[in-house]
């Protein structure tokens, strides 16, 4: 970015989009007192019901960083908006939970590879707890039942466990390297060993090491991180699952693999494996009955008797994508040209919250596509629903409001519906959706919300124009922190053309 | 990034020549194949896609065309054809899957694996020793793969009436064992796995690419029955070291005593642990050398209960 695009974003002043949301009530004397987190870029940004307004960015709270006092900017509702600069690195929000308790807030942070763990106070300000830089990039994080131990799975196959709030003594016996082998140091080769030129280089390095000392790696982290499970291959999600007393663990990966292995201290045993899957698998959910939902790269929606490994149903998507496209006016442009080349890819799967726990009902998003699905496994003859979208679906979280669930579905202002990388020229001013559910179990949408939640939702200065290039800039910005997805696809390599 | 071919660079050039050489001494089945042929690079990178092909589960494996011998129909479909690498039926599933399924099907499942078998020695051994029992050859590399296919169809042909052996058990896939084995083999379903001098990987950075981890070990256990073994060999002492401390540290296996598998008495962990000594290409290399041999086996434990239902 150049300085007059910079200066242009500066005037931009506008918001990334919510990349992930995350809400909690607590139930207090004098009534619900909800609270609704997102994630927007660097930002972490709170709204309760009860009027809480506050902000939390990892731009601001970075020590000894300097030129960065210039690098925010005060929003109209005294909000502190991140600008975009191409010097230093920004670390954003890619997931956030809360645990069941409704006491903490975990997040990851993807540049950084970092979890923070915040406390909630009891008007849901935000205090960081600790930030653990882990050695790869967290994929996805998820809490043991009893909220103990956070659970992080990592872009190099690797499962950890956490513990939420270290203690000291954790901090005194932190293994920092649980993956590797013999302790003491000596060079693995030896001048017996057959092997080539280049390893006897190795072993000449080695040997001139071995004088100073075992090399650690930069980076290992120093707090306690326990090595449960891993695959050879990119996690791209994990869950955890409870029968009766026993508990679970399941993670996916890019390779189209669901493992179900036994939760701590068992987590070295794997269970089995729900083989289906044809292409990447980004995203599993567990359902209020204890069915397994996974969706990735597939055209369908794979529902599990995971604790069998067996594939009770597959839920057409990519059919569901295409119809919407075809019936919905302003979406005729997006159907494409050769149907068979059209490709989705499943962004989240969400759990519709029910009083009753047997009857499940999911909610489907898959990146770029400016609507939600819903599905009721089990009930194929019904005809799945689409909540049609002001932009691209991100992130879905749910609040019960007057005892009725208020879906609130956080979009994608800055691109167009439908698409990851065309920038609007006007800007959505809403980066949220609300919906609730009627007596018919349909969903629409609610605005009663609306204003609770209007400094929550509304891009600071939306509208305000600003020059093509420094939207365009903006729109990039954007589509690196909440796209993504479909780059998990495997491409077809020609490796095998040419080492027949 | 950069993407890393399996092949060396320069290679394409020989390839001509190469494809010649292997076409004619391919018109003759019962040729034994020329190892010069089928050379490739040391290393295939196990963190890549490659273009590999492997079953969704182990329920869509072709068994059956890897040992026709011991297939369960023998149907017109099924071509008589060793250790074949097409080993996946095709992905849509019809109505005549079921029929196509059992015609994949074999009379006995494979109960012992060679992981990264390289040039095969190990199964060629291990044929005639154990005639009745499926043994399974996986290796990354392509050609390598090939060359172990190729010379068992020789030896299949050259054998056929052969009553010390037929090597109707043994086959062979390309196969990245770090990413799929759950798809080829089922729970506990083998009761032997070797691990043959696996690439060492000195470079501390490169340590996350070796055969044996911590975690790797629990897939090693998921395929393994209780009671079954892990074959290990090295000539490398730190790689040795490596593979015992985490084997050890795996609470699914206990190492075995050398008093159980050492020495020339009887029983088929001795006779296995001999063979694997001898027998590899790797092992022979080292022979030459007069280079070290560490052994370590490893014994699958039986899963214990549930934590809450001890
Ligand atoms: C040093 S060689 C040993 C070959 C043979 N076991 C022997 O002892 O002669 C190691 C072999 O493992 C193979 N290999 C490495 N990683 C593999 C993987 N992930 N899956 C299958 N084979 C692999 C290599 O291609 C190589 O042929």
């Amino acid at each position: 970015m150049n300085q007059e695009q910079r200066n242009s974003a500066a005037q931009l002043r506008m918001a990334f989009p919510y990349k992930c949301l995350a809400a909690c009530t607590r139930l207090a004397a004098d009534g619900e007192d909800w609270a609704l987190f997102g994630a927007s870029g660097s930002t972490l940004v709170v709204q309760s019901s009860r009027g809480t307004q506050s902000t939390w960015s990892t731009e601001q709270n970075v020590e000894n960083k300097p030129d960065h006092g210039d690098e925010s900017v005060e929003g109209p509702s005294g909000k502190r908006i991140k600008l975009s600069h191409p010097t230093h690195q920004k670390n954003n929000f890619s997931s956030i939970k809360i645990s069941n308790d409704g006491k903490y807030l975990i997040a990851i942070t993807a540049e950084d590879k970092s979890i923070r763990v915040f406390q909630l106070s009891s008007d849901w300000q935000l205090r960081q707890l600790s930030e653990r830089c882990m050695t790869r990039r967290p994929c996805s994080i998820t809490l043991s039942d009893d909220n103990s131990t956070i659970f992080c799975a990592d872009k190099f196959g690797d499962v950890y466990a956490l513990p939420l709030l270290p203690s000291p003594e954790d901090e005194r016996n932190a293994n920092p390297h649980p993956e590797d082998g013999p302790k003491k140091y000596a060079p693995s080769a030896s001048l017996s060993t057959v092997h080539s030129g280049r390893n006897r280089k190795v072993l000449e390095e080695q040997l001139k090491q071995a004088a100073k000392g075992r090399p650690q790696p930069k980076d290992a982290p120093t707090f306690k991180h326990d090595l449960l499970l891993g695959h050879v291959s990119m996690l791209t999600d994990v869950v955890t699952a409870t029968v009766g007393s026993r508990s679970y663990l399941i993670t996916a990966d890019r390779d189209e693999h669901i493992r179900v292995s036994r939760s701590v201290p068992q987590a070295h045993i794997i269970e089995g494996f729900c083989h289906g899957h044809e292409e990447f698998v980004h995203r599993l959910c567990m359902s209020n009955s204890n069915r397994l939902i996974s969706g990735g790269g597939d055209t369908h929606l794979y529902v599990w008797d995971w604790l069998s490994h067996t594939l009770l149903e597959k839920i057409p998507l990519q059919s569901a994508v295409l119809n919407l496209y075809r019936n919905q006016s302003g979406l005729n442009s997006l159907v494409p040209e050769r149907e068979e080349d059209f490709r989705i890819a499943v962004s989240g799967i969400w759990n519709v919250p029910s009083r009753t726990d047997e009857t499940d009902e999911i909610l489907v998003a898959c990146e770029g596509v400016p609507a939600l699905f819903k599905i009721k496994p089990e009930t194929p003859s019904e005809e799945a629903q689409t909540l049609v979208l002001n932009g691209n679906a991100l992130d879905v979280t749910f609040v019960t409001v007057a005892g009725a669930n208020t879906a609130i579905v956080s979009i994608d202002h800055v691109h167009e519906p439908g698409h990851t990388t065309k920038t609007r020229e006007n800007q959505e001013p809403s980066r949220l959706q609300l919906f609730t559910t009627a007596q018919n179990g349909e969903w629409f949408e609610d605005d009663r919300l609306k204003s609770t939640l209007e400094w929550f939702s509304q891009d600071t200065v939306g509208g305000q124009d600003t020059g093509e290039s420094a939207r365009v800039a903006f729109g990039k910005e954007v589509q690196g922190v909440i796209y993504g997805v479909e780059n998990l696809r495997k491409r077809a390599e020609i490796d095998a053309a040419v080492s027949v | 990034m950069k993407r890393k071919t399996d092949t060396m660079p320069g290679e394409p050039a020989k390839r001509p020549k190469r494809e010649a050489a292997r076409k004619a001494q391919g018109d003759d089945e019962a040729a034994l194949p020329k190892k010069r042929f089928y050379r490739q690079r040391a290393h295939a990178n196990p963190f890549s896609d490659h273009s590999l092909t492997y079953p969704k589960s182990p329920a869509d494996m072709d068994w059956a065309s890897l040992y026709p011998a011991y297939s369960l129909k023998k149907s017109e479909e099924v071509v008589n054809d060793a250790g074949g690498m097409e080993v996946c039926g095709s992905h849509d599933e019809t109505p005549s899957d079921k029929i196509r399924k059992s015609t994949r099907a074999t009379t006995k499942n494979v109960e012992i694996a060679d992981i990264g078998c390289g040039f095969g020695g190990l199964l060629f051994a291990l044929a005639p020793q154990f005639p009745d029992t499926l043994i399974l050859g996986m290796e990354i590399r392509m050609s390598v793969t090939e060359y172990v296919h190729d010379k068992i169809r020789a030896l299949r042909v050259q054998n056929a009436a052969s009553d010390t052996g037929t090597y109707q058990n043994i086959a062979v896939l390309r196969a990245n064992t770090m990413k799929f084995l759950p798809n080829f083999f089922t729970k506990h379903q083998l009761h032997s796995i070797f691990l043959c001098f696996p690439d060492p990987h000195f470079k501390q950075r490169k340590h996350k690419a070796r055969i044996v981890s911590y975690t790797l070990n629990s897939e090693y256990a998921y395929v393994l029955r209780p009671g079954g073994i892990v074959y290990t060999i090295t000539d490398v002492k730190d790689l040795h070291e490596w593979m015992v401390g985490h084997f050890e540290k795996h609470p699914s296996f206990e190492r075995v005593g050398e008093e159980e598998y050492d020495g020339e008495g009887d029983g088929e962990i001795r006779q296995r642990v001999r063979i694997m000594r001898t027998e590899t290409e790797e092992g022979k290399k080292v022979e030459r050398n007069n280079g070290d041999k560490f052994v370590a086996l490893f014994r699958r434990t039986e899963d214990p209960p549930w934590p809450t239902e001890g």
